[in-house]
């Protein structure tokens, strides 16, 4: 590490506690926090829509989500193609809450923070049982049993009149300071409050990499053998990775149904799986950055490709019927070109970008 | 001279200027709307003819001036592809804008969104007939009859046309979700009131694509109809595949054999072009005016979709009459409002619904709403497939189903 706190010029680090520094320079700490006062204060600035903002607080929630697939597939190396169930685990959480003591009881609209919690630890209550089976199984066959935690989690839902088969459990409007959140700050409102909660979780992983039970997950991946030969516990790891994951998506589920101020099946299905899955391939596997590029890539993706089939659509009817086509054909085609050119994600441009900086004006 | 004709000039280039800007402004209002169903994706067999009747109903709505003194409706058309949070946030988009009335889609998108209609007091005519949605509901007003009034209609059907001294031994083919099982529900709560039908077995089908072991697991419990509520890719399957076994009834209620019945979505012309001579004795429950059955509204139906290129599918669709219907019911209310010298606003639309009475050329009887009534053809049409057309039996309302309803 340079000697200049301001400017980082090459990665000389002489204290192992230097290569820890959440920040390496002053400068790399006053850009993150304008760049949070900028995330905090640009609403306050600018009018915007709810249609925008209902995308904007979407994409947040999916960064929660991606969290906790990241430090599972990422971190830990263990596949999960049910991370939307558990999504939906803490969505039914506030669901079942709601069933039960009606969706506009004190618990539901003044307590919200408490239920996210809860809907967080249910999630990793359901991921440490379904982790079990990493115990034993590795990766296809491990992906086959996340697999099959999805499809009991749809049959159950759908079966079960508690979870009124599937269609639309509603919850009451969440109580501020000030109050209901009424419709027109409805948005603003779980914007910020997501956002918190982005910040808050980002800061938790990045600290929890720091430590003994974070680089466990990294050794685990890498080799389980040689992380049980120095001592470690790969079962015990494997497992609380799967649990870590689960309250990332728990929580992200509550959020869900907060915003959508109602819980239905449709949003937590295979489909979605699969879209998680995408956001933390094209965001930058193993990477801390990557969980928040991998979202916004393919939300904006998902929105362009819509507003586009529709362009299509005017023109090319439905007999073809391209404007079908053209959504999951744009999303495979996006997840399989990272995979093949660029398989650290968009986490590694900016790398290379803050690599360049870094050394700038000067070269290797 | 020079200075002169520039002059001119400069005087016609300012009266085309002000022409341009005065014009538009006395040439009518514009009344936005917004829609939002299936175009692509799950469903978009219905939902692609749906969008293209209403989209043909504004167009000559605005080419002929039907609201008069010049005013349009411009109502876009977004494509959710069948998903809630699509169609949430398409919904945002309208609210946005301003609309004033939602034209909406599926089961699940509406019963997603009904707290919303109602906390933003916007009226919404779906394209669903899922009885759930105008329960505890002010705003959401059903073009036609229920799909309960279609199962319990046909269940009725049944009892009045049962050869025998047995119980007609029924079957249900339903589609695993609320929009299958509402329906069942509602027949059950008939049953319960004293219709005389017993239901031997509930199927709810999957994505199978043979239904040989369902199909004689029902011949052999005694089945002799099965009612079904879905959509018409799985019953021209099962169709099919009773063609094929035989065990289909030459004639309503043969026994030892099935007949077939189904609700609003599962039939249709589409259900004949995917099973065809399969289809030949299926019974179906419909509000809907066919142009098979070669009527002044079958007509205009077809004149419509002529004057806008439509091909033939689109045009003989019961769908694309669904599309208009619920274009018309807008419209109707926003000429009603304009008739009573209201300003169009939701809630003059709102009160205007709440009046409304007239007769389209798509639907099987007047469409009617009140204050109480949230359903606007009670009438509902049986028909049955011959020589690869639906022909119209008889007309019909349903009974059981108000006393379902009181029951609630």
């Amino acid at each position: 590490m340079s000697q200049n706190r301001w400017l980082a010029t090459g990665n000389f680090f002489t204290s192992y506690k230097q290569e820890q520094r959440t920040f390496f320079t002053h400068l790399d700490r006053t850009i993150f926090t304008c760049f949070l006062v900028i995330l905090f204060g640009w609403p306050l600035v600018f009018e915007i829509s709810n249609k925008y903002m209902l995308v904007l607080d979407n994409i947040l929630i999916a960064i929660v989500a991606v969290m906790g697939l990241n430090l599972l597939l990422g971190f830990a190396g263990l596949i999960s193609i049910g991370h939307a169930a558990f999504v939906g685990i803490g969505a039914y959480t506030v669901a079942s809450v709601c069933q039960v003591i009606g969706e506009n009881h004190v618990i539901v609209t003044h307590f919200w923070p408490v239920l996210i919690v809860c809907a967080g630890i249910m999630g990793a209550i359901f991921g440490a049982f379904v982790g079990l089976p990493a115990l034993r199984l590795k990766h296809l066959y491990l992906a086959i049993a996340t697999l099959s935690f999805q499809m009991i989690f749809e049959w159950v839902i759908q079966f079960m009149s508690f979870f009124n088969q599937g269609q639309t459990i509603y919850v009451g409007r969440a109580h501020w300071l000030t109050g209901q959140v009424g419709r027109s700050d409805h948005y603003l409102f779980w914007y910020y409050i997501i956002l918190t909660i982005v910040v808050i979780l980002g800061f938790g992983v990045r600290n929890l990499l720091k430590t003994k039970y974070g680089r466990c997950l990294v050794a685990v991946r890498d080799n389980d053998r040689a992380a049980d030969a120095m001592g470690m516990n790969p079962g015990l790891t494997k497992v609380y990775a799967f649990a870590l994951a689960g309250f990332f998506a728990g929580v992200a589920g509550a959020l869900h149904a907060y915003l959508y101020r109602g819980v239905g099946f449709e949003s937590f299905t295979l489909h979605a799986s699969v879209g998680y899955l995408a956001m933390a391939i094209v965001g930058g596997l193993g990477t801390l950055n990557g969980i928040f590029w991998g979202p916004v890539a393919i939300k904006f993706l998902d929105i362009q490709v819509e507003q586009f089939s529709e362009f299509v659509g005017q023109y090319l009817t439905s007999a073809p019927n391209v404007a079908t086509a053209l959504k999951p054909l744009s999303f495979g085609l996006v997840i399989v070109l990272f995979l093949m050119y660029e398989p650290r994600g968009i986490a590694n441009w900016w790398r290379i970008v803050k690599s360049y900086t870094k050394l700038w004006p000067f070269r290797y | 001279m020079k200075s002169k004709a520039t002059l001119f000039f400069n005087a016609f280039l300012v009266i085309v200027f002000v022409l341009a800007f005065t014009l538009p402004a006395s040439a009518g209002k514009t009344y936005k709307l917004g829609m939002s169903l299936a175009i692509t994706g799950p469903t978009s067999d219905a939902g692609n003819p749906y969008a293209k009747g209403a989209e043909d109903w504004f167009k000559f709505v605005n080419e002929t001036d039907y609201l008069g003194d010049g005013d349009k409706i411009d109502c876009p058309i977004r494509d959710d592809q069948y998903k809630n949070d699509t169609t949430k946030r398409f919904f945002e988009e309208f609210l946005d804008d301003g609309i004033l009335i939602f034209l909406s889609y599926a089961t699940g998108g509406n019963l997603a969104l009904k707290r919303d209609f109602e906390e933003v007091q916007i009226p919404v005519i779906p394209a669903s007939y899922h009885e759930g949605l105008i329960v505890d509901a002010n705003y959401t007003f059903m073009p036609v009859a229920t799909y309960s009034e279609n199962a319990v209609g046909l269940a009725e059907y049944i009892t009045e046309n049962h050869q025998g001294d047995n119980i007609p031994q029924v079957a249900f083919f339903i589609h695993p979700s609320a929009f299958g099982r509402g329906p069942l529900e509602d027949t059950q709560k008939a049953i319960a009131e004293g219709m005389k039908i017993e239901i031997v077995e509930v199927v709810e089908h999957g994505t199978d694509l043979d239904n040989t072991a369902m199909l004689q697991r029902l011949v052999s419990k005694g089945v002799q109809y099965v009612i079904c509520q879905t959509v018409q890719t799985p019953v021209a399957t099962m169709l099919t595949d009773a063609q094929r076994l035989g065990v289909t009834a030459g004639s309503f209620g043969e026994k030892g054999k099935l007949t077939f019945l189904g609700a609003h979505y599962t039939g249709g012309s589409d259900l004949i072009a995917l099973a065809g001579t399969a289809t030949e004795g299926y019974i179906w429950a419909d509000s809907y005016n066919l142009t098979s059955e070669n009527n002044e509204g079958a007509k205009k139906q077809l004149e419509l979709a002529k004057r806008y290129d439509r091909d033939d599918k689109a045009a003989n669709s019961h769908n694309y009459g669904a599309g208009i219907l619920a274009a018309q019911i807008a419209t109707e209310a926003i000429k009603m409002a304009k008739s009573a010298d209201l300003k169009v606003t939701r809630e003059n639309l709102y009160k205007m619904l709440q009046k409304m009475n007239f007769n389209s050329f798509v639907a099987a009887g007047p469409v009617t709403y009140s204050e109480t009534e949230r359903i606007g053809v009670d009438v509902q049409n049986i028909y049955i497939a011959q020589d690869g057309v639906f022909k119209k039996i008889q007309s019909f309302e349903s009974q059981y189903i108000q006393k379902v309803r009181a029951g609630r």
